[in-house]
């Protein structure tokens, strides 16, 4: 067994984050890949529901959905809600002084009902019966051996807490760990889980990889305002940013957030905001602003289910449209999105070159199952990433600076505040070269075309599209952002069916890709985008204007908007139904063929 | 530097006998007083007739969005503490789409100016009522009566917490100067609101008017006794001109040094992004 799932469950504030984020760390430390997946409510304490799962494999996996193999539910609604979502083979663990009988149950699991209320209160601390289903958990897959560098990553964790908190959690994991290492009867298969560790590589967020891949692309101001799921960008930052000399400010709102973020940038510091999509509709004015005044700035959009409030822990990939689109005017901007954790760092340090060299807004679509969930990322080199600043020019006495020069490139040499002889004044007002505004014809044409002129003369420099799959595939998948994890396992799981399928992610989703889904297009008998919103919004505004090149060719949506991410299976099955109606297709045709 | 040295590549394009004349020339005059350097100063303006100012001014200017000079301004003093920081706009900018950062700029309390002129009217959208215009007040837009109380600048800031808090008015330049020059020596957020008449919008506040109602604040008048300036801000017997209020406490940078030497305490010298990436292996 390579590659196992592990779910933890229960009522907010039972501890069910604080289990969850522990054994991923450990495991990650001790070399296994692991990914993760967390659900919560919005309400802190009270009858919702937590959900941390996390999937343990030998090979990089990046999606944790889907069913679980050994499910721990520290409450009773869990129980019934996850009875039915547990693999074949899988185990059942629950607490039997909680619930004394079972009102469902399978015949195909293994349930484990134990004590886990008086092992926690051999401690005097019923608050435990996290930690102790948690060392049942890890007596279990003793042959990882997890116990150790888990036993030190509370102590790690708790150090800024108390000696007492650090020592009960350690007491408590190794009751559970002792009690299914000596007292439990063992009737499950995970006795047998093999898998080998890997050499060392990082364990992070979506979430903190973007505040990591910011502190090194040298961002040193931050301005936010909390919103779920994107607050632990600001919180992050807020942490690391001073020990540089850097700022994270908490502003009164977004509109805020994001003016002060312009400020900053105008006074030459790389600066950012994070928020997510009630953030991002109040942001739009000054994200045109910062359009029409070339000034750099980063904006991080952790989607989350709209439109309004919405559903504020739920994922969705609804926010496309407004990122591109939404500004109002021709708003020059660039859009990326990041595939999974890793490359929510990549393209951070992309977004921040990209700010800087083009002067432009860079809004980055990550969403509420990428930002929160954990996963391993392979070491970074930090001495090697390529990190541009903006180009200055070289002013002296009696120098007459334009700031918005019209250049080949369209991109003007830029001063910040405190730069002598390069004092100039920006504005969102239409105007000249010399920063003079106007209303005149010829100039906004003219000046419109200069602030196009930098994305367009530069096609090609941003975030390059990712393919995946058999070049030769019929089938193709276009999707972006987040989905990648399952889709690519689809992929894998039709391939082992003899299905062909390619898949791309036009990392770069404005300036538009359409290059790229032509050139993908090409030889595709049909393609399936898929997306998380209902409006086929990627498919609607981008893709479709590409199929004119194989006209031939069919294009079907695969969407989901109920704020899960998607599973592999689910694409799998969407694939095999696409496969199957063009076996019969080509089956009818020959048909015909043969009839004339 | 002469005051003439700020002086910016547009001319002024306010009408003739606007207040605002008064308050570019008091400001140049004010800055030139204290030597500033045009490339060590930004002037931010929002949107109106008023936030036209930095085109007219030869420093680094930004002439943002409608309502928003003060979080860029805000924005600009955080992460470049060395500037001198100047946000100008108008009444309408300030205290109604922009109201909400007045507030949090005002606690906040960064070392910056912010200079009011308060015409009572939006101008440059040809003249609808503002949140300073009287009740009653007809326009295009209230073409019977305005129907909303009029707020007061002065006292918004007193309980905002401003720490300078100064009222003057276009027809009196040379303590327009003044009240200036110590918005920009203080050290913290320095409110400064300026009665600055619309002669093309605005005929109730004229300069006779405003001239009429103004009484200066006693001399003896105790700068650090924020009730007491509550209450001349508050009075009814006349419009009060000079400053009500000043306080030094920390200013926003200062908080934020003391954060950062509290951060820095608390991790290695001269750390770098690998050390941080320490957290995540």
């Amino acid at each position: 067994m390579k590659d196992l799932k592990v779910k933890i469950s229960g009522t907010s504030g039972q501890g069910i984050i604080s289990a969850g984020d522990i054994l991923s760390y450990a495991t990650a430390r001790k070399g296994y890949y692991v990914t993760t997946f967390r659900a919560f409510p919005s309400e802190i304490r009270g009858d919702g529901k937590c959900y941390y799962t996390l999937r343990i494999s030998e090979n990089r996996r990046l999606t944790a959905t889907g069913e679980t193999d050994i499910l721990v539910c520290l409450d009773e609604t869990t129980i019934y809600e996850g009875l039915n979502k547990i693999s074949s083979n899988g185990v059942l663990i629950y607490d039997s002084e909680l619930v004394t009988e079972l009102k469902e149950s399978r015949e195909d699991i293994v349930i484990y009902g134990l004590p886990l209320t008086t092992l926690a209160k051999e401690l005097n601390s019923e608050r435990s019966r996290n930690m102790v289903a948690l060392g049942v958990v890890v007596g279990l897959l003793k042959n990882l051996n997890l116990e150790e560098q888990i036993l030190s990553d509370i102590e790690l964790r708790y150090k800024l807490k108390s000696q007492e908190i650090i020592d009960v959690n350690k007491k408590a994991l190794n009751i559970g760990f002792e009690y299914a290492c000596k007292k439990l009867v063992r009737k499950d298969i995970y006795d047998k889980v093999n898998m080998q560790i890997s050499g060392a590589k990082l364990i992070m967020s979506g979430n903190e990889a973007i505040g990591l891949a910011a502190l090194a692309a040298g961002c040193r101001f931050f301005s936010g305002y909390p919103i779920t799921p994107a607050t632990e960008i600001m919180e992050w930052l807020a942490k690391e940013l001073p020990k540089f000399g850097g700022k994270m400010v908490q502003c009164e709102d977004e509109i805020a957030a994001i003016n002060y973020a312009l400020g900053a940038s105008f006074a030459g510091v790389k600066s950012m905001t994070a928020t997510s999509g009630p953030g991002l509709s109040l942001m739009q004015e000054a994200i045109g602003l910062a359009s029409m005044s070339e000034l750099p700035v980063v904006i991080a959009d952790v989607q989350r289910c709209g439109p309004s409030t919405g559903m504020p822990t739920k994922t969705e990939q609804s926010d496309l449209c407004a990122a591109i689109y939404g500004t109002h005017g021709d708003c020059p901007k660039i859009v990326l999105a990041p595939m999974n954790v890793e490359d929510c760092f990549y393209q951070t340090i992309n977004a921040f070159n990209f700010a800087e060299q083009y002067q432009v807004p860079v809004i980055i679509l990550s969403d509420a199952s990428l930002g929160p969930r954990r996963e391993c990322v392979d070491l970074i080199d930090l001495d090697n990433l390529k990190i541009v600043n903006r180009h200055k020019p070289q002013l002296k006495e009696g120098d007459i600076y334009n700031r918005f020069e019209d250049t080949p490139s369209g991109i003007s040499p830029i001063t910040s505040v405190g730069d002598k002889y390069g004092e100039h004044v920006i504005t969102g007002l239409e105007h000249t070269e010399a920063n003079a505004p106007t209303p005149a014809a010829d100039v906004h044409r003219k000046m419109t075309e200069k602030r196009f002129r930098k994305l367009e003369t530069a096609t090609g420099q941003f975030s390059k599209a990712k393919t995946y799959g058999s070049e030769d595939a019929s089938i193709g998948i276009i999707s972006w952002g987040s989905t990648s994890g399952a889709v690519f396992e689809a992929i894998d799981m039709a391939q082992k069916q003899g299905i062909k399928v390619q898949a791309l992610y036009p990392r770069t989703l404005y300036p538009l890709p359409t290059d790229w889904i032509k050139n993908f297009i090409k030889n595709k008998d049909v393609v399936i985008v898929v997306e998380a919103n209902y409006n086929a919004q990627f498919k609607s505004t981008i893709v479709e204007r590409c199929t004119h090149i194989n006209r031939g060719m069919e294009v079907l949506e695969f969407l989901k908007y109920d704020g899960t991410p998607f599973n592999p299976e689910e694409i799998y099955d969407e694939i095999q139904k696409v496969a199957k109606l063009q076996k019969d297709k080509e089956l009818l045709s020959t048909n015909k063929h043969t009839h004339f | 530097m002469e005051a003439n040295d700020y002086k910016g590549r547009v001319k002024p394009s306010w009408c003739p006998g606007c207040g605002n004349h008064a308050v570019i020339m008091a400001l140049r005059k004010a800055m030139a007083t204290l030597n500033y350097q045009t490339h060590e100063t930004a002037v931010i303006s929002g949107i109106g007739c008023s936030s036209r100012f930095p085109f007219f001014m030869s420093t680094y200017g930004f002439h943002t969005i409608h309502g928003r000079a003060l979080p860029v301004a805000i924005g600009v003093k955080e992460a470049r503490p060395q500037t001198n920081v100047i946000a100008v706009g108008g009444d309408g900018d300030g205290l109604s789409i922009g109201g909400n950062h007045f507030i949090h700029a005002a606690r906040k309390n960064p070392n910056i100016t912010y200079i009011m002129m308060d015409n009572e009217i939006y101008a440059l959208t040809k003249g609808q009522c503002s949140p300073t215009s009287r009740i009653g007040t007809t326009t295009k837009c209230n073409p019977y009566a305005w129907t909303a109380d009029r707020i007061n600048p002065v006292l918004m800031a007193l309980s905002f917490n401003a720490s300078y808090v100064a009222r003057g008015y276009s027809g009196d330049v040379k303590q327009l100067e003044n009240l200036i020059l110590g918005g920009l020596q203080h050290k913290g957020f320095a409110f400064i609101h300026i009665i600055s008449p619309c002669v093309q919008y605005n005929k109730v506040s004229s300069y006779e008017k405003i001239k009429e109602l103004s009484v200066p604040l006693p001399d003896n008048h105790d700068l650090e006794d924020r009730a007491n300036a509550m209450k001349y801000a508050f009075s009814s017997e006349g419009l009060y001109m000079g400053l009500f209020y000043k306080t030094e406490r920390q200013t926003y940078e200062d908080r934020y040094r003391e954060i950062i030497k509290k951060a820095k305490s608390q991790s290695c010298d001269n750390i770098t992004v690998k050390d941080v990436m320490k957290q995540f292996q």
